[in-house]
């Protein structure tokens, strides 16, 4: 056992409680031993679920044991709790690119680099993946690319979209109020029909009755509902205190990236709903 | 929603508004009503108040005479409505409540909300100071018709 | 051991679950729990029941089949749902290091075991 190792093992073994966690988990990691890597990481977390660095840590040993789908989640959670972190876009992007969807890795890639222009490494992966495609100047992005991140953009125009720079646009996403009435979006059924005031009216008082289960199993405040149906998966996310957020897409999709979605469109609505005030 | 004592009026608020219960009559073993929501009619409230009572009186009897505790509610469920009778003790003495509600919510929320309801009242209560004076009968009537009229708002 | 505590049992093996329990979902009522200390079976039932309900006539709103599994995610934990036969679900409560994944292929295959 290395000397640093060994030091972060003890001062871990003194105290339980400390964020010592993080390095040691991550120097096991680069050592290659990924199951204590995992116990490490995974009693971190249990102490800090809010800490996006341990969501983050999390993910990486995920993904080095090849849990890709772990590791998506985890890097998730990273970027729910800091919608800034570089590292869990990266990380996500490279999960796409692995899953053999490089739009969605460029995406993901372009949000680092809106974040932060100086990393060289955002550049390097946007040029390995699309060799024929520009590398974004590290200019403002322009409207139709860019993905609302904390801080919020510029307030949109009176003009503009509720969805702008969401994947897919408005196609499979309803934005809801506390009455059950249409905001925004449109949601189809499978014969085509649109289904979207009839599933609104559905959602009148879900965001209520979901913040009473989290409350009274203490479980905190709720962030969002996946629901598995055979047929499709729906995701619902809090856009506002008023509002909710419907994705719908394909079984074929995997829930954890509607959830993704989800929370992206729900940033989206509440750009949206500040601008429209 | 009317109460005659104004300690009830936020317990029975929040239990209206979380359960989403169609009537709930709150009364005491005898009878006696102290709340009321979703009725039209003071001869329904009265009526209803009776044969709950009655009913509550009943079961406990078979209960003792089956060997059993004391039955925490009885469930009566229907296809359009159900009803829920239960008795509780509180610091002023044993009441029933005689919940009403349809399919839009469903028996385990009504319990749900109801036992934090009466948890609430129980803390609530205001102590007795003193035992209350003996009920004589045309103090019942004159009593019954104060309450009915503060219960329908005339 | 009867297929609910069969059930049970599975579930409550994966790390992190903090209580299972099989409820009638039409009137959220316990039909059979296995909680530990400081998990609220009568609430978990009747608000899980309760919102299974909803979610279900939102999916059908939708076109969609009803929910082979459901996800409420807390700040702290989170339920899971899986609908089994017969208006019974098989429902968990689970801190927020739970092995997800697991809980939840272990619910979906326990409760179309149900009866």
């Amino acid at each position: 056992m290395t000397d640093d190792i060994r030091s972060l093992t003890a001062r871990l073994a003194d105290e339980p409680g400390s964020l010592a966690f993080l390095e040691l988990a991550e120097a096991l990691r680069r050592r290659g031993q990924l199951e204590a890597a995992y116990k490490v990481a995974r009693g971190g977390l249990s102490r800090y679920p809010g800490l996006a660095d341990a969501h983050d840590l999390m993910a990486r040993v995920l993904s080095d044991q090849g849990d890709l789908a772990g590791a998506f989640d985890a890097w998730s959670s990273a970027l729910q709790l800091d919608p800034m972190r570089t590292s869990a876009l990266k990380g996500i992007a490279f999960l796409y690119f692995r899953a053999g969807d490089p739009d969605a890795a460029l995406d993901h890639l372009q949000r680092a680099m809106e974040v932060d222009p100086d990393d060289p490494t955002i550049r390097q992966a946007i040029g390995r993946i699309g060799p024929g495609r520009p590398a974004p100047a590290a200019a403002q992005p322009t409207a139709a690319a860019a993905v609302p991140v904390e801080p919020a953009p510029e307030p949109p125009s009176r003009t503009s979209h509720l969805f702008d720079g969401v994947e897919g646009g408005e196609r499979g996403l309803l934005l809801v109020d506390a009455n059950g009435l249409r905001l925004g979006g449109e949601l189809s059924s499978a014969d085509g029909a649109d289904a979207g005031d009839r599933v609104a009216a559905q959602l009148a008082g879900v965001s209520r009755e979901a913040a009473r289960a989290t409350r009274l199993l203490g479980l905190g405040n709720w962030h969002a509902i996946a629901i598995e149906c055979p047929d499709g998966h729906l995701v619902l996310a809090q856009s506002t205190a008023d509002t909710v957020l419907l994705a719908s897409r394909e079984p074929s999709v995997p829930i954890g990236r509607v959830g993704l979605l989800a929370e992206r469109a729900a940033r989206a609505a509440r750009t949206w709903l500040e601008g429209q005030s | 929603m009317r109460a005659l004592e104004p300690w009830v009026v936020q317990p029975l608020e929040t239990f209206l508004a979380e359960s989403g219960a169609r009537l709930t009559l709150l009364m005491t073993s005898s009878g006696q009503v102290v709340a009321q929501h979703g009725f039209s009619r003071s001869l329904d409230v009265m009526t209803a108040a009776a044969l709950g009572a009655g009913i509550v009186a009943s079961t406990e009897e078979l209960g003792r005479l089956m060997g059993a505790q004391k039955f925490e509610a009885l469930v009566h469920g229907g296809q359009r409505q159900s009803c829920m009778l239960a008795a509780f003790a509180t610091p002023r003495g044993r009441w029933i409540g005689l919940v009403v509600f349809g399919p839009e919510t469903s028996v385990g929320i009504v319990r749900l909300f109801f036992d934090q309801m009466v948890q609430q009242l129980v803390t609530l209560a205001p102590r007795e100071q003193q035992p209350a004076a003996p009920m004589l009968a045309e103090n019942f009537e004159t009593e019954l018709n104060a309450s009915l009229k503060a219960l329908f708002g005339r | 051991m009867t297929a609910t505590q069969a059930a049970l049992d599975r579930v409550t093996r994966v790390p992190g679950v903090r209580g299972a329990l099989v409820v009638s979902a039409a009137d959220g009522l316990v039909v059979a729990e296995q909680l530990m200390d400081g998990v609220d079976g009568q609430a978990a039932a009747a608000l899980t029941g309760s919102l299974v309900g909803r979610l279900g006539r939102t999916a059908d709103s939708a076109g969609l089949r009803p929910p082979a599994f459901v996800h409420l995610r807390g700040d702290a934990g989170s339920v899971l749902a899986a609908p089994g036969p017969e208006d019974l679900v098989l429902v968990a409560v689970v801190g927020p290091d739970a092995n997800l994944g697991l809980a939840r292929l272990e619910m979906i295959e326990a409760a179309g075991r149900l009866a």
